[in-house]
């Protein structure tokens, strides 16, 4: 099994922890199918599912070497012996401890010739749905990728030719969430 | 130590990271009785854009320790003070000078040069 061992754990729990991007859509749609399939027989959860947050402190409490930036740019799983499991190997473990799904999973343990070619095509995948998310209406993820423009300008271009136009986007700019209630912000301090 | 340091004092503030979080108390006493050159980041953890700064940022900071103050304020936690600056997305950078809202600048190029131009431009620092 792949992934970082981590000698300064703090205490931690007997169930693997997943942290998700609870800002991205297409993440939170994954958290929840995870969610629904890492229940074992007699309905316990296989999984934590758990969103990432806004506190680097709380998540360095739950394992001290987690950098914030770096857990909201790729899935981590927390395991119980200290390891973490990130992107692709995070998805081939979920898939392992959900009784539903496991029937595929042992796909990503088969080496041919010392390579795991199986959880390489995982990996690829990981990254290619990535790459795409801003397609899904995920607001904060971010440029795409280089590779992924020409998608992204063709979805903008039908919705716009649909008439189901996007709000248009500076380059590095995310919009907060409109709150609805623009009259009840107060102006700025009055200047001294 | 003072009760004014101590309670500007962040718990996110940590070794080698060169741009203190601040709240609403510490934001008050940082940066609106803050003297000299100082340029406030309204971020978030989850927004990939201010995620893509954060190296040049603090690449920055390092550069201007000397002459120029960076502090964050995450505004998925600091919403009042999101609100009264009328922050409208991430990341965006406020300068103030003496307290005082200078220069604005939303979503820059995370690349060194413009970020320097960036925080240094309503000062005229070099």
């Amino acid at each position: 099994m792949m992934g970082t061992g981590n000698a300064g754990v703090v205490a931690r729990q007997s169930t693997p922890i997943l942290l998700f991007d609870d800002e991205c859509a297409v993440c939170r749609r994954m958290a929840r199918w995870v969610g629904s399939v890492a229940c074992n027989a007699i309905g316990e959860r296989t999984i934590d599912v758990r969103p990432i947050g806004e506190d680097p402190e709380a998540l360095r409490k739950l394992d001290p070497t987690l950098d914030i930036w770096k857990v909201y740019a790729k899935s981590h799983l927390l395991m119980p012996d200290g390891t973490i499991l990130v992107a692709g190997e995070a998805v081939a473990e979920v898939l392992r401890r959900s009784p539903g799904m496991a029937w595929c999973a042992w796909l990503f343990s088969v080496r041919v010739f010392g390579m795991r070619p199986f959880q390489g095509l995982l990996d690829l995948g990981y990254v290619i749905l990535s790459d795409v998310r801003p397609i899904f209406g995920c607001k904060s993820c971010g440029a795409p990728a280089l590779w992924a423009r020409p998608f992204v300008w063709l979805v903008k271009t039908a919705r716009r030719l649909t008439g189901s136009k996007p709000p248009a986007r500076r380059p590095h700019f995310t919009p907060l969430p409109a709150t609805g209630d623009a009259a009840s912000r107060q102006p700025p301090p009055p200047r001294r | 130590m003072n009760q004014s340091q101590t309670s500007s004092r962040n718990t996110h503030d940590r070794p080698g990271d060169g741009i203190p979080s601040l709240d609403a108390a510490s934001f008050e006493t940082r940066v609106l009785q803050g003297q000299g050159p100082i340029a406030v980041e309204f971020m978030s953890y989850s927004c990939a854009h201010c995620g893509a700064m954060e190296p040049v940022l603090q690449q920055v900071a390092e550069t201007l320790r000397s002459r120029e103050r960076i502090f964050r304020v995450n505004v998925a936690v600091e919403l009042g003070l999101a609100s009264q600056y009328g922050i409208e997305g991430t990341p965006t950078l406020i300068m103030f000078s003496d307290g005082q809202e200078v220069g604005r600048a939303e979503g820059p190029d995370p690349d060194v040069a413009t970020m320097l131009d960036v925080v240094t431009a309503p000062f005229g620092i070099q």
